[in-house]
């Protein structure tokens, strides 16, 4: 017996399969542009942290204390010696980036030194101007006053702290627990937004398209329930937004070396690493993404289906769009996924929370089952009214 | 002869939105577009429902094809009512208006089995008819075109095809000719009579007096959603012919002036 369900649903995906330009679109296109967007910007990104630590920094300093200029000598600190009279105009140097640090000490820096335990001794002020606007300027300043503190400590030592760098690895985080907190602030958001707007670019031009067309209300003539018809359509729907979305993510996750792996390595070796994921974790991650496309493609579908024509539609998907959006910072400010049960009830944010947790790799399989649970619900409640709608002759048949 | 479609009673009315409103020239918010519409049709009968435009012919075949509820009334198709067992309804009758349309990225032959397993006809029997019809409209040799791509009167014939697919009972059809080249309305006119001849019971609408005359055994003239007049076409035209009769009418409902 022939199921109307999937006879609508084999129509839906011919229509896309069959369409290259529509199917290049929605599912290579994402994939391809999040890979070279991402791979760009990874590597200016590197080779701006590479310039601004190999660079040599134009350094002016008033007041040279002699432990100092020995301290530079060896350094890529360019060292010119300025009067005071000379400060103001070195600032403006900074702005129009010709210096990168100015260093001021007071004129009897050394002396004041060599009185160190000495009662009613005044502590020096050395002061460090730099223009945070200036990549090489912000280095210098990063730089440099980590040597001075050193320094200082060199001067007093009342304890060491981390004194071996070179033999003890003082970060007990391994490379996995990096690639996790990475991931869990960016990749929930990106992925979500990603999500959406393949949704955004099918289900508008399939459900109020095919109403504005008129070609909808040649199906409500046969004799399939309506509500077969909607199951169909959301089907085949979800099933090429999640093309697209699986297109997001090799995109995302292929063009994740050179975005953060370069950037870390010049930083403290740290790397990304992909082994850091378990088949459960995988699972898990399909879990959440395939019930939040059904969801996504089911509110959009509604909103269509409201929706007189394609371009009333994608006005009317656009606020769902900002609430996705929302929902994907709280991930930027918290890399941290939340454990109370209650944040897994609210849709969306209940997908935004259990992708933080995957990605960080710190999720309860409860919470995720919660998430892809209420996100079902929800699909199959939107899925009642869309039914209503086909039902409706006013929405289906408004002049 | 067996009834095959009785009309009770149907009765539509729209809200009418501002806009609607002022395009109709009318302060009344609710527009009653088919008032207590009472007919039958028979086996094997062409029954053409006459009227001027805005009469209401398109919202009553619509009520029949159960696209739209009647406020008041009901249908009923070999005693199946429209209202309240719609998709049985379904099964049995075909619906072509020109609103309708194909989607112009498939091929004939793509929507022609996509509507025949909508319908669930078993796929011997659709491959069968699917070359009977194709051939009889010449559409076998652009069976593999997509639609986009087809001429207009090709694009009709589809239409026709399609909406016949799982052989229906009864077809229902707004302004057959409309927008029809010559050509095309002849093979069109031809079709109906020929599935008038198989025992179908065919609906047509229509405002052109020469189809109904041509082609139909029984009319309706309905005016402002009423009807005025419903009989055999050969006792409608006994004294005069349809287009005078019309007029007789028209201008006695509208005291004279148009
Ligand atoms: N969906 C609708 N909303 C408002 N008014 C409508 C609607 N459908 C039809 N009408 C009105 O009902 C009347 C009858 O229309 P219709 O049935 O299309 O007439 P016909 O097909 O005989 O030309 C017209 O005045 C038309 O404007
Ligand atoms: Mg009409």
């Amino acid at each position: 017996m022939k199921n109307g369900t999937l006879v609508v649903f084999k129509k839906e995906m011919a229509r896309f399969l069959g369409d290259k330009r529509l199917f290049f679109t929605t599912v290579i296109l994402p994939g391809l542009m999040i890979f070279i967007m991402y791979s760009i910007m990874g590597q200016s990104m590197s080779s701006l942290v590479k310039d601004s630590v190999e660079k040599q920094y134009n350094t002016y300093i008033v007041n040279m204390p002699a432990v100092v200029s020995r301290l530079l000598e060896e350094s890529n600190f360019d060292v010119t010696e300025i009067a005071e009279n000379e400060i103001d105009g070195t600032k403006d140097k900074l702005k129009s980036k010709d210096a990168d640090l100015l260093v001021v000490f007071p004129a009897d820096f050394e002396k004041n030194i060599a009185s160190f335990g000495q009662e009613g001794r005044e502590i020096p002020y050395v002061e460090v101007y730099y223009y945070s606007s200036n990549m090489v300027s912000s280095a210098a300043y990063s730089r440099i006053t980590a040597l001075f503190d050193e320094m200082e400590q060199g001067i007093s030592n009342v304890f060491d702290v981390n004194p071996d760098t070179e033999n003890t690895m003082y970060d007990v985080a391994t490379d996995e627990d990096t690639t996790g907190t990475l991931f869990a602030s960016i990749l929930p958001m990106v992925l979500l937004m990603l999500i959406y707007s393949s949704c955004m670019a099918i289900a508008p031009e399939s459900i109020a398209g095919e109403k504005e067309r008129g070609t909808f209300a040649a199906m409500l003539l046969t004799p399939v329930p309506r509500g077969q018809i909607a199951l169909g359509k959301v089907l085949a729907l979800s099933a090429m937004a999640l093309l697209g979305g699986i297109s997001s993510c090799v995109g995302t996750i292929l063009s994740m070396p050179s975005l953060m792996g370069d950037v870390m390595e010049s930083g403290d070796g740290m790397s990304i690493s992909l082994s850091a994921y378990t088949p459960g974790d995988y699972a898990g991650l399909i879990v959440i993404i395939l019930s939040t496309v059904i969801l996504f493609i089911t509110i959009i579908s509604v909103l269509s289906a409201y929706a007189k024509t394609v371009k009333e539609a994608s006005t009317l998907v656009l606020p769902v769009m900002l609430l996705v959006m929302f929902a994907g910072l709280s991930s930027i400010y918290s890399s941290e996924a939340k454990t109370e049960i209650y944040w897994y009830l609210v849709p969306i944010l209940n997908s935004v929370q259990s992708l933080i947790g995957i990605f960080a790799r710190s999720t309860g399989t409860v919470n995720i089952a919660v998430t892809a649970g209420v996100n079902i619900v929800v699909s199959a409640i939107g899925m009642l009214i869309l039914r209503q709608m086909f039902n409706s002759e006013k929405i289906m048949f408004a002049r | 002869m067996k009834e095959v479609l009785k009309v009770e009673g149907l009765t539509k009315s729209f809200k009418l939105s501002k806009k609607q409103q002022k395009l109709e020239n009318t302060d009344t918010k609710i527009k009653t577009a088919v008032k207590g519409l009472s007919f039958s049709a028979f086996e094997g009968e062409i029954f053409g429902l006459l009227g001027p435009n805005g009469a209401g012919k398109t919202t009553t075949l619509r009520m029949l094809a159960t696209l739209i509820k009647p406020d008041s009334g009901d249908a009923f198709i070999n005693g199946t009512s429209v209202v309240k067992e719609p998709e049985k309804v379904r099964e049995k009758m075909g619906f072509l208006t020109s609103e309708l349309k194909l989607e112009e990225f498939f091929t004939p032959n793509f929507l022609y089995d996509f509507f025949s397993d909508m319908h669930k006809i078993p796929d011997d029997v659709r491959e069968k008819r699917k070359e009977e019809l194709f051939k009889k409209f010449g559409i076998d040799k652009f069976a593999e075109v997509k639609t986009a791509n087809l001429s207009t009167g090709m694009k009709q014939k589809t239409s026709l095809v399609v909406s016949v697919a799982h052989d229906p009972d009864i077809i229902i059809f707004d302004e057959p000719t409309n927008g029809l080249d010559v050509i095309t309305a002849k093979v069109v006119t031809d079709f109906l009579l020929e599935l008038k001849a198989q025992g179908k019971t065919i609906i047509v609408s229509t405002h052109i007096f020469s189809l109904v005359e041509k082609i139909c055994d029984r009319a309706g003239i309905i005016i402002d959603g009423e009807m005025i007049l419903c009989d055999r076409i050969d006792s409608l035209t006994k004294e005069k012919n349809l287009e005078d009769l019309f007029f007789e009418l028209y201008f006695q409902r509208k005291g004279g002036d148009i």
